[in-house]
């Protein structure tokens, strides 16, 4: 059954637990899961970038006839960047039967997404999805059938992250990156 | 005592186990497709709800380390089935009074909290207690107290999610099922390697180094979950 250490024994297996803990949390865990990396080592090994789970996205605002809009009004460029192997989403805020025009591509891999809408107010966590498919690009339009917000959630399978140039023209209200 | 060929069959079986449960590991974590059914779903959802409950605990790393600890010295079924019985009736309770009465702890202390049952499994396991303070606390009271810091675990989890009052109860119940069902299964496996294990001498001889890794990933266990209390 259980067998009893001396204390040396047991002191010594104690600070070895310690120690590798100690070791493995500093070198790989803390860089690898918070991007805390003391010794440089989790940067060497790349386990750094497994760090940032959250998108990145910039907004440039610019007069464009990119889209077809009615009264070619103002349309945003939106970059998204959405990191290996995680899904991102990004949201505008519209009332009910505005439209919105959007195209996007993205610089290589096709990604998985979802263009869906959620009820303002609405708690069950219930969305309609408006188009759902594996692309590398889209262009198109929608017109709401709820106030609420609408937007997209892609997920990025691949190793490297993906980077998403979105423009879109219409009636809405940049919510961004859901957090 | 094993032939040469059979002992390699052995590592290789154990080294096959522990690369898939570290890909599909995700110890508290729920993966994204999970997220989105847990989210939508209305209404009682009895199976999927066991199958997410039964995933939960054979991908859970930390509940596992702690089963294994408590198992390690345990010979006689009697033992195994009493102290499994403790630990379910633990984390059993506090995940439906969890749920149920909306009790709100914070994830990253509980899971250090779970992180500390492993550390205390490996120092009891090498008669750290029985050295150091001339006794060994109760191991079934300790199985039980730490039994329930493990559901408060899952039912924390559970709760991000908002899940519909709709059909609350059953699909509780059939998660606490799911995660007996899954944490039999993962007993099963940890008993059969290490029954296995203990007709061998180096049982014995590396007991001490066993529970001193058990320690060791106890301690990084902590250390993860309060970084991230700290920074997150």
């Amino acid at each position: 059954m259980q067998h009893t250490l001396s204390n040396k024994a047991l002191f010594k297996s104690t600070v070895i637990a310690l120690v590798i803990a100690g070791v493995v949390l500093i070198s790989f865990i803390l860089p690898a899961e918070y991007n805390i990396d003391p010794t440089g080592i989790g940067k060497k090994l790349g386990l750094t970038a497994l760090a940032n789970p959250g998108g990145t996205a910039t907004i440039g605002t610019v007069q464009s006839d990119e889209l077809n809009t009615e009264n070619q009004h103002e349309t945003d460029i939106i970059e998204v960047i959405v990191p290996a192997g995680r899904g991102v989403e990004y949201k505008f805020a519209m009332a009910q039967f505005n439209k919105m025009e959007y195209q996007w591509h993205t610089d290589g891999a096709a990604l998985f997404f979802d263009l869906h809408g959620e009820p303002e107010g609405d708690t069950t966590g219930y969305y309609e999805s408006y188009a759902l498919a594996t692309l590398t690009e889209m262009k198109g339009s929608f017109t709401t059938p709820f106030a609420g917000v609408h937007g997209w959630y892609w997920k990025n399978t691949s190793d490297k992250p993906v980077v998403v140039k979105l423009t879109v023209g219409g009636e809405y209200s940049i919510v961004g990156l859901k957090k | 005592m094993f032939p040469q060929s059979s002992r390699l069959a052995l590592i290789t079986m154990i080294l096959s186990l522990v690369s898939l449960v570290s890909f599909n590991a995700m110890a508290h974590g729920v993966d994204e497709s999970t997220r989105l059914f847990l989210q939508n779903n209305t209404g009682v959802q009895f199976f999927p709800f066991m199958y997410i409950g039964a995933k939960h605990m054979v991908t859970g790393y930390d509940h596992l380390l702690f089963l294994a600890g408590v198992i390690f010295f345990l010979y006689k079924s009697k033992d195994i089935f009493l102290y499994v019985s403790m630990f379910t009736l633990g984390h059993s309770l506090t995940l439906l009074f969890g749920v149920l009465g909306d009790v709100q702890v914070n994830a990253y202390i509980i899971d250090a909290i779970i992180g500390l049952s492993v550390v205390y499994k490996g120092f009891d396991n090498l008669g750290g207690f029985q050295r150091t303070f001339g006794f060994s606390p109760n191991a079934k009271i300790a199985v039980l107290i730490f039994g329930l810091f493990h559901g408060f675990g899952l039912a924390t989890k559970l709760q991000e999610f908002q899940l519909p009052q709709e059909g609350l109860w059953e699909n509780l119940i059939a998660f606490n099922l799911g995660v007996e069902l899954g944490q039999f299964a993962a007993l099963t496996f940890i008993l059969l390697l290490i029954s296995f294990w203990r007709k061998h001498h180096s049982f014995a001889q590396f007991s001490t180094a066993s529970n001193t890794l058990l320690m060791s990933a106890g301690f990084m266990l902590i250390g993860f979950q309060l970084t991230g209390y700290f920074t997150g």
